[in-house]
């Protein structure tokens, strides 16, 4: 999301999902859509068979690399030698979109020094694609009418991750595929309402709709809108920074909502620690999470299926959430329960519902300026939409014209990732996702037909390591990592290749987790899920 | 009898699909995807199909809980909200606003969440308001 | 048309002859399935096309099934089509329904729709409303049909392995109510990873449905793959009728010659 603020103006999906099926060529990278986005797949697979042409990136090849034109894995952790790679052979052939670049962009000469110092043999030799392969992943780009771009984790959940975003956007703007309809840089969003969280202010620098608390305008309006003297102007701590205001002893309490950082954070027993550690841990959820098992209070909200309100979809869609049931036993609505909290402690709320408090929200942030629960009866409505009247907006950065001004290139060297193999740890290890669970596990596991489909955990091995380890299909193995180990059960397929191996994240008793590196990217702040080197033991 | 077709939108991935929450007298009895919801267009992956079932699991929290002799009891709203309010404010006056976190989420509304760093902001008086969709 | 099925449901609230009548009514800019009690409500009522002939179609027939377990004395009324009358036909022979419980409300589909699901009877056996128009001819059948073998074999492969597991087109169906799955057997499909197993996920439904099925298509329409299912279906049923002689749903009193395999039943 900083990556593509920084180089557009806007950290959100570009353009609408349903566009993709417009698009000529589209570039997936880093995403295992047809897992983790079945119904972005949908489209990428009527797309095709309009007869467009998918090419896809990944350390692994996922179900929807099948129908790729080009397939191509390169190593976990080498996004930007990969893509520096394609678009030095875009300069090359004089492929790229110098009307648009000249127009509507900026910084271009000094992106294009850095391409021009960087060469394909080094591209190939690092990424682990064959030259070839790299021109042709670039020609079917390049040449496309309208090509967009699909990535996810896969790109985001590295230290390079925010320069592994810049890098696309600087793809998309070489070659002018951006600003119209079935093209663009598209994120597509891991957890249901991640863009609403951000649109909600739920970060330490910004208020509703990106506003920022830095900046006196917003900080006033704000200030007048919630009926206090000031708020405070200082950029407040990132999840990570807050654990280490733990350790040092400057962060003494922490309240989580509807979240599991226990299970869903890198060096789980480190997290486990610091939690332990506080004055006071509060956690809202509806189960009892091993997170939850940690707090000094535990407050029993409710599921989406009991609540009025609305989620921001990934193409920044907003709709709405109808209650369906009462909340079982004496569980509260969430809204209510912080409302309570704050009563209690001083500062005056009285809502009587959430259409109320959206209310609010619409008068506050430009971006929703024009929606209400109204007008989200029907199809919803995707932000911006600043008037009452305004139909909203499916893709952002219309002609060229982006969020920001002008598109910014940005010069970007490729950065191996933080953790490397070595003797003792000679796999790397990736995470992700499968088909019928989703985050840490907390609701999916409690399905019963999720259960059933996909009961624990698993580690997909290579063929070949897998003979060298002498272990078959289904027994156990010890995985260790320089920070824990865990014991699974494996899976022996070559959607992996030798040396890399896959684990999914959802389940608590393999807490994958207990392995990974906390490593953070310096700007997104988002971990080095992706990469980590670990070795592996006949358990 | 009450038979009854809730729309509302899948709280798992970032798709944001459109279903029906099917109930019969007040228990949920299944998803039916929407025909006209503007991304999924009728049609669903296996965990919205199966949406509801989490809901009324007997592993749901039903009532608050506090630890109390270093386990989690089964308390009072009452007796809850007040026990956190006194704490905020005791840590708040003894090591200022910035000593208090706030983690906001990925899989509560727009509403909630705007609510959440409200508090943070207006009440406790610290933008240390982080989201773990990082993650 | 719509007239008519409303005041022959109000007939059927304000005498009391049934409890309800599952049907269909927008709300929130949607269509959506419910359950008409009061003749007020009625103002509601849609047939299932927003914006062109039955494109909000539902499985009626599955929400009756899933009231009628929770009352199973009391009378329902139930909109139905063509596809939904052989669905009716269908669940009273494998008795999920009993007959004397349900009034079915008929209609006619239009041509239009006829078409383009390739309907051979696209009107109820006593339509309330609606005329009936003909059986129309079973084209995408036939393409595919006409490739040569290893071209269909390919076609049926590469659509196959798009399946993303959703178990959409058993969960939409009416007449998949086995509470035990075949598809969930593991002796048959294995769990856990993508692509499901193919050919046997999907031959193993189809299998399953050669004497239930009743081509509404609700199946396809929910897949997220855009599979073709109902013409691998319509395919089973063409070689259920060419050898057995039978059409799931066509009669009210049918029997199923696949129900007749094995011993014989002692009565
Ligand atoms: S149904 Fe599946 S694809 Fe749709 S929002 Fe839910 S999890 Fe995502
Ligand atoms: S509906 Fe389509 S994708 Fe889903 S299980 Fe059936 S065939 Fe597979």
């Amino acid at each position: 999301m900083a990556g593509l603020a920084a180089s557009f103006g806007s950290g959100a999906m570009t353009n609408a999902i349903c566009e993709l099926e417009q698009s000529d060529t589209i570039f997936i990278i880093g995403s295992n859509t047809a897992t983790s986005h079945p119904l972005v797949a949908t489209r990428i697979f009527r797309a095709i068979e309009k007869g467009a042409k998918l090419i896809v990136a990944d350390p692994r090849k996922n179900q929807i690399a099948n129908f790729a034109h080009l397939y191509v894995r390169h190593k976990p952790g080498t996004d930007v030698a990969l893509l520096n790679g394609m678009m030095k052979v875009i300069l090359n052939k004089g492929i790229s979109d110098d009307k648009f670049i000249a127009e509507n962009t900026e910084d271009f000469e000094a992106f294009k020094q850095v391409i021009d110092k960087f060469t394909l043999e080094e591209a190939s030799n690092i990424s682990g694609v064959s030259e070839e392969d790299i021109k042709n992943l670039a020609k079917v780009y390049a040449s496309a009418d309208n090509a967009s771009i699909v990535y996810c984790m896969g790109i985001t959940q590295h230290t390079n991750g925010v320069n592994n975003v810049k890098t696309l956007a600087n793809l998309s703007m070489l070659t002018g595929n951006i600003g119209k309809p079935g093209t663009g840089v598209n994120p597509l969003r891991g957890q249901n309402n991640v863009q609403g969280a951000c649109d909600m202010g739920g970060l330490p620098n910004v208020y509703t709709g990106y506003q920022s608390v830095t900046l006196g305008d917003a900080n006033k309006k704000f200030a007048k809108a919630w009926g206090v003297e000031t708020l405070p102007t200082k950029i407040g701590l990132t999840l990570p920074e807050m654990f280490s205001g733990i350790e040092n002893d400057e962060v003494k309490a922490i309240w989580v909502m509807g979240e599991n950082p226990v299970v869903s954070d890198p060096d789980a027993n480190h997290v486990k620690k610091a939690l332990e550690k506080l004055e006071l841990l509060i956690v809202q959820d509806i189960f009892l999470t091993p997170t939850a098992r940690l707090a000094d209070v535990v407050l029993p909200g409710v599921s989406f299926a009991e609540k009025d309100g609305t989620f921001s979809n990934t193409e920044r869609r907003v709709t709405r959430v109808r209650k369906a049931i009462d909340p079982v036993g004496e569980s509260r609505q969430d809204w209510a329960i912080i409302q309570d909290v704050s009563n209690a402690f001083g500062y005056e709320m009285n809502y009587e519902s959430p259409e109320e408090i959206f209310d609010e929200i619409a008068d506050i942030t430009p971006s929703y300026a024009g929606i209400s629960y109204e007008r989200l009866e029907g199809p919803g409505l995707q932000w911006p939409c600043p008037s009452k009247g305004h139909p909203g907006t499916p893709f952002l950065h219309k002609d060229g014209k982006f969020t920001r001004g002008k598109g910014l290139f940005h010069a970007i060297d490729y950065r191996p990732p933080a953790e490397k193999t070595d003797n003792e740890y000679p796999y790397l290890m990736t995470t992700g996702r499968v088909y019928a669970h989703y985050h840490t596990g907390t609701m999916t596991r409690n399905s019963e037909s999720l259960d059933f489909e996909i009961p624990e955990g698993f580690l997909e091995l290579n063929p070949a390591d897998a003979q060298e380890l002498g272990i078959s299909d289904g027994h156990k193995i010890k995985m260790a990592s320089r920070r824990g180990e865990i014991k699974t059960k494996v899976m022996i397929t070559d959607r992996v290749e030798k040396g890399v191996v896959f684990m999914p994240f959802h389940f608590e008793e393999t807490n994958v987790n207990k392995l990974t590196n906390p490593a953070y990217d310096p700007i997104a702040r988002i971990p080095e899920f992706k990469v980590c080197a670990v070795k592996l033991e006949k358990a | 009898m009450d038979y009854r077709n809730t729309l509302t939108t899948c709280t798992y991935c970032g798709c944001g699909c459109n279903l029906f929450l099917e109930s019969l007298d007040g228990r949920l009895t299944g998803t039916i995807p929407c025909k006209t919801g503007p991304v999924n267009e009728g049609k669903l992956c296996i965990k919205g199909w199966n949406v509801h079932q989490f809901v009324q699991s007997g592993k749901r929290l039903t009532k608050p809980l506090l630890r109390k002799n270093r386990k989690l009891e089964e308390v009072s709203w009452d007796e809850a909200l007040d026990f956190i309010a006194s704490r905020l404010k005791h840590i708040k006056a003894a090591d200022g606003p910035d000593a208090v976190g706030f983690f906001a989420s990925a899989k509560v509304t727009n509403e909630e969440n705007y609510l959440m760093q409200k508090f943070a902001r207006a009440a406790i008086g610290t933008n240390n308001v982080d989201h773990c969709a990082r993650l | 048309m719509i007239d008519t099925i409303k005041q022959k449901i109000s007939g059927l609230l304000s005498d009391a002859s049934v409890k309800g009548v599952v049907a269909l009514k927008t709300a929130n800019g949607h269509v959506t399935p419910c359950v008409f009690q009061k003749e007020d409500d009625l103002d509601m009522l849609s047939l299932g096309d927003m914006q062109a002939s039955g494109d909000t179609r539902y499985p009626l027939n599955k929400v009756l099934i899933t009231i009628a377990r929770q009352y199973p004395d009391d009378v329902f009324g139930v909109l139905v089509r063509g596809c939904d009358e052989r669905g009716l036909y269908t669940l009273y022979r494998l008795n999920q329904l009993d007959p004397d419980k349900v009034v079915p409300i008929g209609f006619c589909c239009p041509e239009e729709l006829a078409k383009a699901c390739e309907c051979k009877k696209p009107y109820p056996d006593d339509p309330v409303a609606g005329e009936k128009t003909k059986e129309i001819f079973q084209n995408r059948m036939e393409e595919i049909e006409g490739m040569d073998i290893s071209k269909r074999f390919s076609f049926w492969m590469d659509q196959f392995s798009k399946c993303i597991k959703c178990y959409g087109c058993r969960n939409i169906c009416s007449m998949c109510f086995c509470r035990e799955c075949s598809l969930e057997c593991e002796d048959l499909v294995s769990k856990g990873s993508l692509p499901v197993d193919i050919p046997v996920f999907h031959l193993t439904r189809a299998m399953h449905m050669a004497d239930r099925c009743i081509d509404c298509g609700l199946c396809e329409e929910a897949c997220p793959s855009d599979i073709p299912l109902r013409v691998l279906y319509k395919k089973t049923s063409r070689i259920m009728n060419a050898e057995f002689g039978f059409t799931s749903g066509i009669e009210k009193q049918e029997k199923s010659p696949l129900s007749m395999l094995g011993p014989a039943p002692d009565n």
